[in-house]
């Protein structure tokens, strides 16, 4: 009996798994040889490509070639494969490509979380540090997110000396302690503005998602709201008085004393404050000299806002 | 595989911050892991030991800054269980991760529970022991003793599908003891007491939403409720004489209660997509944040006028309403440059009323209303671009008007006079600008240089940003074995107001190197340098026998050298790892302090605190076998004041050390 060829074409294709069909049968028309070639010559990058997120799409089976396995992302590996192997050869090898190229690679499949919506924008591609900077795909040591470094802060603390430096003082976030993660207050990935300050400052720092300082995630006793508001903690953010990531002084204060770091501001010039006409000044009856005035916390003990009292005294 | 193995190992050890002694970051006991079992394969890595700590000086200050004590700990854990063909009945991946469990006042714990296509589940734990003696800011009168513990629980359904769903809990408790001060039976010139709190304070968040995509776009949900409360008492443990010696005011009972409770129910929705000219994403917040409170008070003592019996009760409520909006929109006109504009927009306000009602039972009833409002309107547009000129440069550029009015209402008087509820008005503009380069000199050295202006119109305190501009330059040499890199940060920002100018100057230097010299040897250095400096005008009353208006400068200099070193060498028979972190303040480079007694010596002994903080530490690694290694450390802290600004220094040192056996698998 004489088969027509096409009618074979067709059952052949539907008795064989559907895996061999998604890393197959396509492949031949597009380039694309499927991870099992890779595998061939790669068996390291293979062998525990089962515990990367990635994995996903090659355990799906329902993935087109070219959102699937090794030439998810790194493009269809023909002509690798016929010209025996090389990086350049390879159309999508991120150590060769530029910035902004493997920015574009990566945001095909994670453009539409929420957390990296402002990649395109954010000081790091500016700067660029882009994704392959902080993440390895084949050799991370991190358990999550397959950051290129153990620890979080330690991926960080390569660009950012001086932040480091800051976390080594003694008054600091426990971020070297690992009880903090930098990614509790910042997002590498770009924000959108911040709703306290004005300028092109704070960048990439994180928002709780109703939009408020990441300071008050954990310091809930802070955030309000009070129906007496410290104007300055809503308006220009707990940084006015505080070093968020570390301080020579007591509190992360920006002064080793208190009195300082309030008359700095309560020195009754200009037009400043609520009622733009200087911040308030102090009290007459309070003599500077006297010690128990000079430590003003200890009166004015609800500083960061109260509900009971216009000068934060209970 | 091994070599493979090792060799990423000893890339990614120079890049080691030093952290604490304990535990053993880093290390593995050896590269062939994991257990196959089933169609799961199971790594672990265990590492539980002894703690000590011999700490002599102000064990007060020690404990505010490092808090590590002695006691058996389980230092870390690692727990990974992964399918082989992701395709695991009930999960396809647990990934657990803890640090110090079992006493130490930094714990956490991480969990990952994941089946591919079904769900993930993420957790994380963490404690904080807190201690703060609080001599600084209060003179040791709010010194605080607490336990903070965070947990957040998220849940995906279907996270590779069109539809996901979302569920989530977070929890935030603190509770402990602590000291805290009032001022009583005079508000001008009433004496200070100190009594107990029992902080209670509890932080409960819910969330649920959805993620859709559909047509090229992904529309996602979040509706989430949070809830606070504080229930801390308050109350003196025995009669106490005020803080000023000569004032005869005593306190012989005192009891507080002040409950509040609030909750903030808010939404986010936010709209994205991408194609290949544009990219599009959005964002929409709504938020109604709202506490009640009730506070009673009462104390019963002796004033400035005789004895005094008095019961202060206060209720009402607070109220915050926010709604935010922003959009993105990105344009992509060529492969070399890329334009987005940022529009945003919040507007929150926070508005209260309360009840303040004060019974003296021997003189005067006083009921007061309060009543304030605070608004915040701002609108921010930005646009940034960034051309790549070639591969070997590009620049980028931004520019941002934010526009910000800020209305104010402050009564705390009887709405019946006329002089409540008089608003104020006000608005700022801030013209913002950025700019920058990368350069790539070849494929291991880069250049990234940028800088920034602002130009605030009206800021609104003496300390703000106004008149700033910010530079920030980083060199690197990145190749094979060897990092390098050098930078300089600059923020100078200057507030003009009439009684004088408020300055500040930043100025930061940097380098670090970090070498990988051998695949058993690398060295990690770097040193920076901290320079601020800042002027601001003061005025205040002092003097004696009568306090007097009195005009004077604040001025703070801070000039800090931080330096770190770091070895490791990866032996036969050993690891060893030493390092040793510095931080010192040099201050203005006064060698004492003023007599005090006059304002210029007030004002001249707080202008610079100079001081040294330093930490070196060693760790041993020995194997016992491919499985099972031993591990010991030593850490040393000391801290030391050069002149004690708060009555005295408080130095102290810590000799720290550990024990530990780390099994992995």
């Amino acid at each position: 009996m004489k088969i027509p060829w096409t009618s074979a074409l067709l059952w052949v294709s539907l008795l064989a798994p559907s895996s061999l069909i998604s890393q197959t049968a396509p492949a031949v028309a597009s380039g694309y040889v499927g991870s099992n070639t890779c595998r061939t010559c790669h068996p390291d990058v293979w062998a525990n490509f089962y515990r990367n997120p990635h994995y996903k799409s090659v355990a799906s089976g329902k993935e087109p070639p070219a959102k699937t396995g090794c030439e998810g992302c790194h493009g269809p590996g023909a002509g690798h494969v016929a010209a025996g192997g090389g990086p350049t050869t390879i159309p999508h090898a991120f150590s060769l490509m530029k910035p902004e190229e493997i920015v574009d690679d990566c945001l095909q499949c994670h453009v539409k979380d929420v957390s990296k919506a402002n990649i395109r924008r954010s000081a790091h591609t500016d700067a660029n540090v882009v994704c392959s900077n902080c993440h390895s795909i084949h050799k991370s040591q991190a358990p999550k997110y397959l950051l290129a470094s153990a620890q979080q802060r330690d991926l960080c603390y390569q660009c950012h000396a001086t932040v480091r430096a800051q976390f080594e003082m003694p008054v600091k976030h426990r971020v070297n302690e690992g009880s903090v993660q930098c990614t509790d207050c910042h997002n590498p990935h770009g924000t959108f503005a911040a709703t306290w300050r004005t300028g092109q400052r704070p960048r990439l720092v994180t928002q709780t998602s109703n939009n408020e300082e990441p300071c008050i995630k954990c310091h809930q006793d802070k955030r309000g709201p009070f129906v007496f508001e410290h104007a300055a903690v809503r308006v220009d953010g707990c940084e006015t008085c505080h070093m968020p990531h570390g301080s020579m002084n007591s509190k992360l204060l920006k002064r080793p004393v208190t009195f300082t770091v309030c008359l700095e501001c309560h020195n009754g010039q200009g037009n400043f404050g609520r009622q733009a006409d200087g911040v308030l000044l102090q009290s007459a009856a309070h003599n500077m000299l006297d010690p128990r005035f000079q430590n003003c916390t200890n009166c004015h003990v609800r500083i960061h806002g109260s509900n009971a009292d216009q000068n934060f005294l209970r | 595989m091994r070599r493979h193995l090792l060799c990423s190992l000893v890339f990614i050890c120079p890049l080691f911050a030093q952290d604490t002694v304990a535990p053993s970051a880093g290390e593995t006991a050896g590269p062939a892991r994991g257990v196959d079992y089933g169609d799961y394969n199971v790594i672990q890595q265990w590492e539980t030991g002894y703690r000590y700590a011999l700490i002599g000086g102000d064990v007060g200050k020690y404990r505010s800054d490092v808090n590590y004590r002695n006691g058996i700990r389980l230092f870390s854990s690692s727990l990974s269980v992964n399918s082989r063909d992701g395709h695991g009945k009930y999960f396809d991946e647990i990934v657990l991760t803890t640090q110090g469990l079992g006493g130490d006042p930094y714990e956490s714990v991480m969990l990952r529970v994941q089946k591919n296509r079904l769900y993930r589940y993420d957790m994380t734990w963490r404690l904080n022991d807190y201690y703060n003696t609080g001599i600084a800011n209060s003179g040791g009168l709010h010194q605080a003793n607490l336990q903070q513990r965070w947990q957040d629980h998220d849940l995906v359904l279907f996270p590779q599908s069109r539809f996901k769903f979302r569920a989530g809990y977070s929890r935030n408790k603190e509770d402990g003891a602590a000291l805290s001060t009032i001022n009583l039976f005079d508000f001008q010139r009433g004496d200070i007491f100190t009594f107990n709190s029992d902080v209670k304070r509890e932080f409960n968040s819910y969330r649920v939403g959805a993620d859709i995509d559909a047509y090229g776009f992904r529309l996602t949900f979040l509706h989430t409720w949070e809830y606070f409360k504080e229930d801390t008492p308050y109350s003196l443990l025995q009669p106490t004489a005020g803080l000023n010696p000569t004032d005869p005011s005593t306190l012989n009972t005192f009891n507080r209660s002040s409950p509040i409770h609030g909750s903030t129910p808010s939404w986010l929705v936010t709209l994205s997509t991408e194609h290949k000219y544009f990219a599009l994403n959005g964002r929409f917040t709504n938020s109604a944040g709202k506490n009640g409170f009730l506070q009673q008070e009462t104390a019963s003592g002796t004033g400035l006028s005789g004895s005094v019996t008095r019961i202060i009760t206060t209720g009402g409520d607070a109220r915050r309403p926010v709604t935010t909006g922003d959009l993105n929109l990105s344009f992509f006109p060529t492969s070399r440059l890329t334009i987005t504009n940022n529009t945003s927009f919040d507007n929150r306000r926070m508005v209260g009323n309360s009840v303040f009602q004060q019974v003296d039972l021997l003189t005067f009833d006083v009921v007061t209303y309060n009543f304030e409002y605070l608004g915040l309107r701002r609108i921010i547009n930005s646009t940034d671009a960034h051309f790549r000129a070639s591969k070997k440069i590009d620049f980028f550029a931004g520019y941002r008007y934010s526009n910000r009015e800020i209305k104010s209402i402050q009564s705390t008087v009887d709405p019946t006079t006329p002089f409540a509820n008089v608003l104020t008005a006000q608005t700022d503009v801030v013209h913002a600008g950025v700019a920058g380069v990368n350069v790539i000199f070849n494929s291991a050295l880069r250049l990234h240089l940028e800088g920034e202006v602002g130009r605030n119109d009206n800021p609104f305190y003496p300390v703000s940003d106004a008149n700033y501009h910010t530079i920030n330059t980083r060199l690197q040499y990145r190749k094979r074995n060897v990092t390098a890199a050098a930078g300089y940060r600059q923020n100078y920002n200057n507030n003009s107001i009439t009684l004088t100018s408020y300055s500040s100057h930043t100025r930061n230097y940097f380098g670090n190197f970090s070498w990988a010299a051998r695949n058993w040897a690398s060295l990690d250095a770097g040193y920076s340098y901290l320079h601020n400096d800042s002027l601001g005008g003061l005025q205040f009353f002092a003097g004696a026998p009568r306090a007097q208006l009195t005009t004077g400068t604040s001025v703070y200099v801070s000039n800090i050298h931080a330096a770190n070193l770091g070895i490791r060498l990866a032996l036969k028979r050993a690891d060893i790892y030493a390092g040793y972190n510095i931080t010192r303040d040099v201050g203005d480079g006064r060698p004492a302090l003023q007599p005090l007694g006059t304002t210029d010596a007030l004002l001249y002994d707080v202008q610079t605190f100079p001081l040294s903080f330093q930490t070196p530490l060693v760790r041993l690694t020995i194997p016992f076998t491919a499985k099972l290694k031993w591990n010991a450390g030593f850490q040393y802290y000391g801290y030391h004041e050069d002149f004690g600004l708060f009555s005295g220094p408080q130095n102290y040192h810590a000799a720290t050390g550990y024990t530990s056996l780390l099994w992995a698998f």
